[in-house]
């Protein structure tokens, strides 16, 4: 048997185990959930492992070593999924669900998966695949005390700060290439809500709203992306108090794909720290206003708010851009929960 | 996705190459920010990979395929000479503060990032100011972006912003509440004091001279 073929047996038997250990993780939810799966996936390491995988709550440089591009383009730590068995892979994975919605798990799987296929597209490119994306602990599993949980490799950065009942979730980067793919006949968009919630958001505006949400210019990439930590910038756009309660509605909706990402209780918690705010909060739009039903679009939109930073960003890199999509989710007054981490 | 669904998970219904990386524009992305006497930019410069040997031909003058710290400071001042920046319709003149480089190879690959950051001082004026960005370095390949960050003192308020569509050129309006009329007050003030100044001369030498004329 070939190494991809013995690889691929492994991964099967891997996803199969992840599915089990998912349905029990499930019954045990929020952070003391968390705790256990976190402490499961540290049991199955051996020392070495546990070295490479966990930090230091503090260390400033592993925190912030996140990308969108690919693990050989960009390096990270901690230890990838293809350095380990397949028990140990589906701790991790569980440990990952166990800080996600079911909802949230199942986009992350859409945009490895995708990674996936870009792999065998290119070739067995050495740039893409499952196996290359990295997990890693800072601090320690706690139900009381701060730590964290990284995932991420290519088109996909998630900095999950557990502190208590809270999981904070920003910043995080989604994307995916390829933005919509097939497997079975069954048509898969790991972004697809992302971009027809905005479509219908923006369609839903009267002609002067919409003159006020669309900018006047280009925005070739995202402005807030990785590296830009910290960073307010002016907002711009339609304000939502301007739109109708409706609209409003729809905004949140639209919110809620990257809110909603963590696990439910955190999700509650921060929706209703954006809707506090959500008079206060832009919807800004760059490029074509129409696009194919069942497609992404190629058209940047950011939202902002007090303590929000989105941006959606079609990536022209000598392709379809709607095909390759890159967005960003931020707290720029609590990223990392540096907010928590102050008091 | 399903297990089954997973091992079957190789019909693609798209054939597009993996990019991962820049290819053809040169990226220079500009975050703006304001303090009362200073504004302060970092310029973040990425060239495609495409459109690289083009912009290591304008860095690496002596094409040696080494970037030198003179020929780096050269392509910074050569950037920031592309710029253009004015408050109230008169021309900053912006030094460099920083310059960073990547690696050779990084920038090659389409992800290298140049850093730049320049700074100007504001002359003082009015509550209503006008700043204006304009950045020509290489236009026919460029993609700009230009934003200003929420400034920290809570004395200036951003009031609008404007931009063209490529976004190479940027205009923002803003308030500086402390200032009051800013330098036309400065002036009455400083007019005040000169002939307040001048009166109590005045009165010390009347009143010098009437002693004088008084017999003892």
């Amino acid at each position: 048997m070939n190494d991809g073929l013995k690889r691929t047996g492994r991964g099967v038997r891997a996803i199969a185990s992840i599915c089990i250990i998912c349905g029990i993780a499930s019954a045990q939810t929020g952070t003391p959930g968390i705790v256990n799966a976190a402490n499961a996936f540290l049991s199955t390491l051996d020392q070495k492992q546990r070295t490479g995988v966990v930090f230091a709550f503090d260390d400033e440089a592993q925190r912030a070593r996140w990308s969108n591009l690919p693990t050989t383009m960009v390096r990270r730590a901690g230890v990838s999924m293809g350095a380990l068995s397949g028990a140990q892979r589906s701790a991790a994975m569980t440990l990952v669900s166990s800080v996600l919605s079911q909802r949230g798990f199942e986009k992350v799987q859409q945009i490895m998966d995708a990674d996936q296929l870009l792999k065998t597209n290119e070739k067995s490119s050495r740039m893409f695949g499952k196996d290359l994306y990295y997990l890693s602990i800072l601090g320690t599993p706690s139900e009381k005390d701060l730590w964290m949980v990284q995932f991420g490799g290519h088109h996909l950065a998630l900095n999950i700060t557990i502190a208590g009942e809270r999981g904070i979730l920003t910043p995080s980067l989604t994307g995916a290439q390829p933005a919509l793919y097939t497997v079975n006949g069954k048509i898969i968009r790991p972004l697809g809500e992302e971009n027809d919630k905005a479509y219908a958001l923006l369609n839903a505006l009267d002609e002067s709203k919409r003159k006020q949400a669309i900018l006047n210019y280009r925005v070739a990439d995202l402005v807030l992306g990785p590296g830009q930590d910290g960073k307010t910038i002016q907002p711009e756009g339609l304000k939502a108090s301007a739109m109708n309660a409706s609209q409003r509605t729809m905004l949140l909706d639209l919110i809620s794909e990257w809110s909603g990402i963590v696990h439910e209780s955190a999700a509650a918690a921060r929706m209703a720290e954006i809707k506090k705010g959500i008079e206060d909060t832009w919807f800004a739009w760059s490029g074509p206003t129409a696009v194919t039903p069942g497609r992404n679009g190629t058209a940047y939109y950011r939202i902002q708010g007090p303590k929000l930073v989105i941006e959606y960003a079609p990536q022209p890199l000598g392709g379809d851009p709607s095909l390759h999509i890159h967005t960003i989710y931020r707290d720029p007054t609590n990223d990392y929960g540096r907010k928590i981490v102050a008091r | 996705m399903k297990p089954a669904l997973l091992a079957a998970a190789v019909i693609l219904s798209t054939g597009a190459p993996g990019y991962a990386h820049r290819l053809d524009e040169y990226l220079q992305a500009t975050t703006i920010s304001l303090e009362k006497d200073l504004v302060k930019g970092q310029i973040r410069l990425t060239p495609g990979v495409a459109v690289f040997p083009k912009i290591l031909a304008a860095i690496d003058v002596d094409a040696n395929r080494i970037i030198s710290a003179q020929e780096e400071r050269a392509y910074a001042e050569a950037v920031l000479g592309d710029l253009s920046v004015a408050i109230d319709g008169n021309p900053l003149h912006p030094q460099l503060v920083s310059v960073k480089f990547p690696k050779l190879n990084e920038m090659r690959e389409g992800l290298g990032e140049i850093q730049l950051e320049f700074q100007a001082d504001l002359p003082h004026h009015g509550p209503n100011r006008r700043l204006t960005f304009e950045n020509r370095h290489q236009s026919q390949i460029a993609a700009y972006l230009v934003n200003c960050l929420v400034p920290r003192d809570p004395d200036l308020r951003i009031v609008s912003q404007y931009r063209n569509y490529p976004q190479s050129f940027y205009q923002l309006d803003y308030m500086q509440t402390s200032v009051g009329s800013g330098a036309p007050l400065v002036a009455g003030f400083g007019a005040f004091v000169l002939l307040g100044a001048a009166a109590v001369l005045l009165f010390a030498r009347f009143a010098l001279s009437r002693r004088q004329r008084v017999p003892a």
